[in-house]
Formats: structure tokens, C-alpha cells, sequence
């Protein structure tokens, strides 16, 4: 192990500092702040793994434990999640996997101080509406993943005065890929510069566990420490795996989604009704579970849309929505995305727009032409 | 012309513009704000201020009438939140009363019906109130 680690360490891409047990971690671990992760044996003389564990956090709280294990012993694996290890790599250790996980590790610790920092600035930038809604803009995927299999799209028509919806599409290392929708509340910089801390914290939290309920639950906490601005923001979090067409999500305050079927019929899912994130911390959130059919498709939206209204001071609302496909079923991601679009600036007409209008759309069936 | 601070009994206007209009009234230890329009990201502020205004430094129950605001954006959610925990702050009571069904639909989705106290009418919310 010592011997593959070091090609590594001569390769310059990581440095490392080795100790041989709990203790001497520890004491090097205070020694020396530069240290980002921890890759510890669960077994080890003097102080064991899940020991140092529980004292990580005194050290550091922002450093990330990855933890190795017996393969199958997952009493320990479950004590050392628990515990708050980040992640964890079974023995006989893959070399391959190893990096993976490490190269995970460190991206989410950077995502992680990135979403601390931009927190950090909330206090001192004061509004300068262009700044927010070019933050906005920049922080939007502009690529989506498609394969043969699914196709991703996103976007949004923001409001003259700025809104807070932003959406994200997030490659997770297991190939799944996790899209989320949200809308901040207030406007202004310390609206947008909350959005992207809650977008940072999202994405963090997301490539660090594999349940959406989870997620909400760890970007709650964060968001909610200190928050006096009483900012909030609602947020649908989805993790799609592409191979079963198996969707889990999970609600934080947000829209229900709709589920559009290869005939047109459309559904709004069930969703277990979470508070929205940043206004009370250690909530629970749950998840909802759904199999994507070839051709269905998957909608987010914000209330951008639902809430529409056309100069009668009329309300786009549900029903419309739920009507847009009855004839004309979606043949991709893209399509479905232009026809709610579509139909929405059809019903608006001169109106002016008082939102932003987002959406956020997943396909599944045989794009292979 | 805007008045500030708690009045005396009757009612007063806090904030009038083309599209909200806050008005204040005593009834007996609760100041009641009964808020008509729409309140939206452009005129979130005027609404704070408004409550702010109604509130005054030493009241301790307010009540926000939302019998005719047509609409609420997350920004006028905000503000609501704000108020309450500056009430809260001071030991004080809050609550919100006659949410239309779409509003009524905005709390439950954002969650705030399960945060905020919702009375159905002025009534049940001003009993809940005084006690």
C-alpha cells in the first residue's frame, strides 16, 4: 500500500503524511492545518479509526475522513458514517477506486470552503442588481448530459427586477447524476450571493451522499447557522440513475414535480412536504421514489411558472400545466422544456413578467439516431 | 401621509400604493394589520416598513389580516419571517389569518404553515392571540 502511495507522491499530485495509529494522527493533524483529508484503517493500534473519528472534528471541522475497511464488514462501515466519515474504500483496496474516492474527497472539501467563503461575503456587499443577476446567470449549467439512454435540459427567463431561481445538474461519481431546481427569497447581491452559497452547499452535500433527503438535511443545517437575514430557499432535489431509470428525490419547500408519460398524461408526484432550507436547523426531510418508463419525462419548474399571470391578473396554475403535453407528448428533454415556455409566454402574452420563469427537464427513452 | 408608532384605538393607513395598501388597527392588546394587494420582490421593502411602522418599539401581538392580498411572492414570505422573529425576539405573539386558497396553497409548499401560526379568521386568530 505504502509503495502505491508513493508513486503518487512522486508524481507530486497529492502529499502525504503517514502516522501508525490514531494517536500519532491526531498529533500530526494539529501540527500541521495544511492537511485537507484523512484516509485512516479502521483498525488500528492505540487509538482506532473510529476513535479519531469522533476527534477530527475538534481539530478541524472542515477536514473530510475517508475510512478503510474490512470488505462486508458493514457494522463498522455504518459506525464510521455515523461518525461522519466521508466516505470509505474496502480491503483488498482497488487503486482505481481509491483515487476516485480521494479525487471526490478533495473536489468536495474545494466546493465546500468555495460555499463557506461566498457565505462569508453575504455581510459585506451591499445591491447592485447587475452584479446579482450576472452572478445568477453564471452560476447556470449551459451543457447537459445526454447519452442514448436520457437527455437533461435546463433553463430560465429571469425577471426585469431580479428573482432568485437557479437550477444545477450534478455528475455524481457513481454515474448517477443529481439535478436540482430552486428559488431564493429576496433579491438583490445578498439574495444571489445566498443562492450561490446555497448552490455550493448543494452540490458539496450532494457528491458526498447518495440520498436527496440527506442532502436537504445537511444544507438546511448549514444555511440555517446565523442566519439573520431570515433568507430562505425552497429546493426539489432529484438523484437520477440512468442505467434503471430509478429516480429519488426529495422537497424542501419547492413545487412538486410532474411526470409527463409517452402518451401526454401528466402527473404532479407525490412529495413529502420538507420546510423550506435556511429558516429552522436540524429539520427532517424525506424522499420519494419513482422509475422513469422509456419516454417518460421528468419536469422541475418554479413557481415562475405556476404563478404566472396574464393581464386579467389570472394565474397560469396547475391545470395548465398539467394540459401542455395532452396532445402533443415531448419527444426529448428539449421539447418538453420549449412547450411549458411556449405555453406559458402564449398565456402571459403582454403581462408583465414579475419572476423568474425556470425549468429543469430529465427524458428517458432511445435517443441513439 | 404615513403614519408611525402604535396609535390609539381605530385604524390607520401605513403604507397605500397602486398595488398594496396596509392598514393598522388596535384591538385591545393586539395591533392587527390587514394587508391588501400583492406584495412581490419590488415592493417587499414598503411591506416591512409598514409592519415595522405598526409594530412601533413596544407592541407585543401583531396580526397580519390577509383576507384581501391576492398574492405572495418569497420575498414578502421574508418579510413575514423577519417580523415574527423580531417579535419573537421580545417574547412577543404572531400570527397570520384569512389565507385565500392560493395563498394558503404558498404556505403549505414552502413549509411556513408548519413555522408561522395560521388562523383560519380574525377571530380564532385574535382569541389565540389575547390568550
Amino acid at each position: 500500500m505504502l509503495q502505491r502511495m508513493r508513486r503518487h507522491i512522486r508524481s507530486g499530485k497529492y502529499n502525504f503524511t503517514f502516522a501508525q495509529n490514531g494517536l500519532e494522527a491526531l498529533a500530526k493533524l494539529r501540527e500541521d492545518s495544511e492537511i485537507d483529508m484523512v484516509l485512516s484503517d479502521i483498525n488500528m493500534p492505540q487509538m482506532d479509526g473510529l476513535t479519531l473519528l469522533e476527534q477530527i472534528p475538534n481539530v478541524d471541522p472542515d477536514l473530510r475522513a475517508v475510512m478503510i475497511s474490512a470488505y462486508g464488514d458493514m457494522r463498522n462501515i455504518r459506525t464510521a458514517m455515523n461518525r461522519g466519515a466521508f466516505d470509505f474504500v474496502t480491503k483488498p483496496i482497488d487503486f482505481e477506486d481509491l483515487e476516485v474516492t480521494i479525487s471526490r474527497t478533495l473536489s468536495h472539501i474545494e466546493e465546500w470552503r468555495e460555499a463557506l467563503a461566498s457565505r462569508d461575503k453575504l455581510v459585506a456587499i451591499q445591491n447592485e442588481l447587475d452584479v446579482a443577476s450576472n452572478m445568477q446567470q453564471s452560476i447556470l449549467p449551459t451543457q447537459f448530459p445526454s447519452s442514448p439512454t436520457f437527455q437533461v435540459f435546463g433553463s430560465m427567463e429571469p425577471a426585469r427586477s431580479v428573482g432568485g431561481d437557479f437550477f444545477d445538474v450534478i455528475r455524481l461519481g457513481n454515474g448517477h447524476i443529481g439535478l436540482a431546481i430552486a428559488d431564493v427569497s429576496g433579491k438583490g447581491v445578498p439574495a444571489a450571493l445566498f443562492m450561490m452559497s446555497a448552490r455550493t452547499l448543494l452540490k458539496g452535500a450532494a457528491i458526498g451522499s447518495p440520498n436527496p433527503a440527506d442532502v436537504l438535511k445537511e444544507v438546511n443545517n448549514l444555511l440555517s447557522q446565523d442566519n439573520d437575514s431570515a433568507m430562505f430557499v425552497t429546493i426539489l432535489y432529484a438523484e437520477y440513475d440512468p442505467e434503471s431509470g430509478h429516480l429519488s428525490y426529495a422537497n424542501g419547500g419547492h413545487n412538486a414535480p410532474l411526470i409527463v408519460h409517452a402518451n401526454g398524461s401528466t402527473e404532479l408526484l407525490p412529495t413529502s412536504g420538507g420546510i423550506a432550507l435556511g429558516l429552522v436547523p436540524n429539520l427532517p426531510y424525506t424522499q420519494d421514489e419513482i422509475t422513469l418508463g422509456q419516454g417518460d419525462t421528468f419536469i422541475l419548474y418554479t413557481d415562475g411558472v405556476t404563478e404566472a399571470m396574464n393581464a386579467d391578473y389570472e394565474e397560469f396554475g396547475n391545470d395548465r400545466l398539467l394540459n401542455i403535453f395532452t396532445s402533443s407528448p415531448p419527444q426529448s428533454s428539449h421539447d418538453a422544456n420549449d412547450a411549458v415556455f411556449h405555453t406559458v409566454r402564449t398565456f402571459v402574452a403582454e403581462a408583465p413578467q414579475s419572476d423568474d420563469i425556470t425549468c429543469l427537464t430529465l427524458s428517458r427513452g432511445n435517443f441513439s439516431s | 401621509m404615513e403614519t408611525s408608532g402604535q396609535q390609539g384605538n381605530g385604524t390607520w393607513v401605513a403604507v397605500d400604493t397602486k398595488n398594496l395598501k396596509v392598514e393598522g388597527e388596535n384591538k385591545g392588546t393586539i395591533l392587527v394589520a390587514k394587508t391588501s394587494g400583492r406584495v412581490d420582490g419590488s415592493n417587499a421593502k414598503e411591506f416591512q416598513d409598514a409592519l415595522e411602522s405598526i409594530l412601533g418599539n413596544n407592541a407585543t401581538a401583531l396580526l397580519l389580516d390577509m383576507e384581501d392580498l391576492s398574492y405572495i411572492s418569497s420575498a414578502g414570505l421574508r418579510v413575514i419571517l423577519l417580523i415574527a422573529r423580531q417579535l419573537q425576539g421580545k417574547s412577543g405573539k404572531f400570527g397570520v389569518c384569512s389565507l385565500s386558497p392560493s395563498i394558503s396553497e404558498v404556505f403549505q409548499i414552502s413549509g411556513f404553515d408548519k413555522i408561522i401560526p395560521v388562523h383560519p379568521a380574525q377571530a380564532d386568530a385574535l382569541a389565540s392571540l389575547g390568550s
